[in-house]
């Protein structure tokens, strides 16, 4: 097969079509703390200034050879923007929203600020993306990210406040869902304008916290609805035990769904009968932050084998990951390929 | 099974050996009334357990009846079922609020009594850390099984947890960490209790998703533990253990 473009080759595996070689792509996070050095952007100033974010971002193509670039680190650039309030911590820690602090108590208080858009937090991913697009041309896609009504739910209510509320008032909780779902197609059509091929849309109803039919009763048909509204290809990423959520992910028309290695490959591929395209699932804490490349390679191979469609990290990695465990990932595609083409 | 039919529906969930012999015993000869605040605890009925927890005070019957009989045998059902995915973060939020409500009413009465607590565990997220779901659910099975709880929060420094420690006196501080970047602080503090030179006055337990056994070895915690249910069993292993130490 002739070698395709690094974006033909992630749009044909989010349609689950034949590629070159599978891709090599993280829809959350790469930033590490080895390259915040090596291209002096450090947290949390990559995560505030265009400039320093669409540097950092680009270290996923200069130095790892991925097949996507994906400039938003975190999960509060809106949440920043809405008015939440922040601790912005340092170079070796994410900026995070206080949720001990909510500003809302429920969906009668969701508003979208006047200058959403224009907030310096949310500003800064868009303008990255228009550095990246102009520096890396269009054969190379670029993942933007929009937080979920249920993610936002968490920063704005407070978690368990929002969790609570699901028992007392699921009507009042599926109203501010409805409501908070705004700044989804706020901020992610701002990152298509921009030039974001790809959306990834983060939406925290994971197995950790909530059940399978939660899934189903809050988000299901939302999440339909962004399939169908968003004019890009968009990858839903829930971390934690999903398993038994995925039948009902697979149903929504995105293309593509980012799963925790809490979740088996093999188990992940048949809960979604080829409905959807998989991502994933290379554990994070354990593997790339500790481990060795020996050991993300063989990750690299079971997902592989049971034919997950783009092969990443499960999350947004630790930011002590080395480097050499990354690379080991493209690596690891690459041994996995002569290896199969042998036979 | 039991007298009550619903809480014996919800004793089903339970299924290892030594649960079933542990929980039925607590729950087999108590009155129905007992009963019913431990399935309405349960359900997170917080009104029908408020209510009767009261009731049952008025008629005579002493607290600890009523927290060794109906509210923890509903809570230890509670931590089963949520360990074992039968039920989520929401279902404990409610029946943890199920548990205050009854508490509001034994609590004056228990610190009046003067009875000893099980013992004091501090507990907090540690520096950089904010989440508290895990933590805060270790806090309600541990205040449930008799600990006197004091709670730093999250984003805990080494120097706050040794405040806290010079404040309340604890037996055992508990830390929890869910970032991989987080971690370290806890080997960080209990480094920093070895400096000031407190580190033989107190156990320190640790927790939390991405903690392991081996990770707390390393870092010479006294104990890991790898949930709620956990939580309490190790703070009662490390009272006997200080004890033991401090004869
Ligand atoms: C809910 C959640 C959040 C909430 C937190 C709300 C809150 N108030 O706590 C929000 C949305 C705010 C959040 C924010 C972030 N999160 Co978060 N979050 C989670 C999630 C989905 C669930 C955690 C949870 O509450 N689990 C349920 C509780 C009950 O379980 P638990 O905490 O493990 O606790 C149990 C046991 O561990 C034990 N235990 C816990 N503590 C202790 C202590 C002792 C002493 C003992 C004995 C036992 C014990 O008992 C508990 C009960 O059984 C996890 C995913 C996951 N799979 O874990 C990610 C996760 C922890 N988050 C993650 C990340 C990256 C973040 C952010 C950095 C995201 C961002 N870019 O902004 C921020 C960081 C904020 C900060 N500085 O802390 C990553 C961490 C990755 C890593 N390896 O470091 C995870 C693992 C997701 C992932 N797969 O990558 N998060
Ligand atoms: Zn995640």
């Amino acid at each position: 097969m002739k070698t395709m473009t690094k974006k033909e080759r992630v749009f044909n595996a989010l349609n689950r079509q034949e590629v070159d070689r599978p891709p090599v792509a993280n829809p959350t996070s790469v930033a590490t703390v080895e390259m915040m050095d090596l291209v002096d952007a450090p947290f949390p100033e990559a995560c505030r200034s265009a400039e320093l974010n669409a540097r950092l971002a680009a270290t996923e193509i200069t130095e790892f050879d991925f097949d996507a670039i994906a400039p938003y680190f975190s999960i509060i650039q809106e949440s920043s923007a809405i008015g939440c309030d922040m601790q912005w911590e340092q170079k070796d820690n994410w900026p995070t929203v206080r949720m001990s602090n909510p500003i809302w108590q429920g969906s009668s208080d969701v508003k979208v600020p006047k200058d959403f858009l224009e907030h310096k937090d949310t500003k800064v991913i868009i303008d990255s993306i228009k550095i990246l697009r102009k520096e890396f041309g269009n054969d190379i896609p670029i993942i933007g990210k929009t937080m979920g009504p249920w993610t936002l739910a968490y920063h704005v209510f407070g978690v368990e406040k929002f969790l609570l509320g699901t028992i007392d008032n699921p009507s009042e909780t599926k109203l501010a869902l409805e409501k908070l779902k705004e700044f989804t197609y706020l901020f992610g059509e701002a990152q298509i304008d921009a030039g974001a091929d790809i959306l990834t849309v983060p939406d925290h109803a994971t197995g950790d916290l909530v059940s399978g039919q939660y899934y189903k009763t809050f988000l299901q048909e939302l999440h339909t609805e962004m399939a169908e509204n968003f004019k890009v290809p968009l990858i839903l990423h829930i971390c934690g035990r999903t398993v038994d959520r995925m039948p009902a992910i697979s149903e929504t028309g995105m293309h593509a769904f980012h799963f925790d290695s809490k979740n088996k490959p093999e188990e992940a591929m048949n809960a979604v009968q080829n409905k959807i395209a998989l991502v994933g699932n290379i554990n994070n804490p354990e593997t790339l932050y500790s481990k060795n490349t020996i050991e993300v390679k063989k990750e690299v191979f079971d997902c592989l084998n049971a034919g997950v469609q783009i092969i990443a990290p499960e999350c947004a990695i630790p930011l002590k990951t080395k480097s050499e465990n990354l690379i080991a990932i493209t690596e690891g595609v690459s041994d996995w390929l002569s290896e199969h083409n042998k036979n | 099974m039991f007298e009550h039919e619903g809480l014996s529906k919800e004793f089903e969930f339970v299924t290892k050996e030594s649960e079933i012999k542990h929980i039925g015993n607590s729950i087999q000869n108590t009155s129905l009334k007992m009963q019913t605040i431990a399935f309405a605890l349960i359900q997170g009925d917080q009104d029908t357990v408020g209510e009767l927890t009261k009731e049952c005070l008025e008629e005579g019957i002493s607290a600890n009846e009523i927290l060794d009989n109906g509210l923890l045998n509903g809570m230890s059902i509670v931590g089963v079922k949520f360990r074992d995915n039968i039920i989520f973060v929401p279902e404990v939020l409610i029946s943890a609020r199920a548990m205050k409500a009854g508490m509001a009413h034994i609590e004056p009465i228990l610190s009046e009594s003067g009875i000893e607590p099980q013992g004091k565990v501090l507990m907090g997220t540690v520096k950089g850390d904010l989440h508290d779901i895990g933590k805060n659910l270790c806090i309600m099975m541990l205040r449930g099984a008799g600990f006197t709880v004091y709670d730093l929060g999250v984003d805990t420094s080494p120097e706050d947890f040794a405040d806290g420690f010079e404040e309340y006196q604890p037996d055992v501080i508990g830390m929890s960490a869910l970032l991989t970047t987080t971690m370290p602080n806890m080997g960080r503090t209990i480094q920093y209790f070895e400096d000031i030179g407190l580190r033989d006055d107190v156990r320190l337990m640790v927790g939390g998703a991405p903690v392991t056994q081996e990770f707390a070895d390393e870092m010479g915690a006294d104990a890991y533990g790898e949930s709620a249910v956990d939580a309490v069993e190790k703070a009662k292993e490390l009272i006997v253990l200080l004890k033991d130490l401090r004869d």
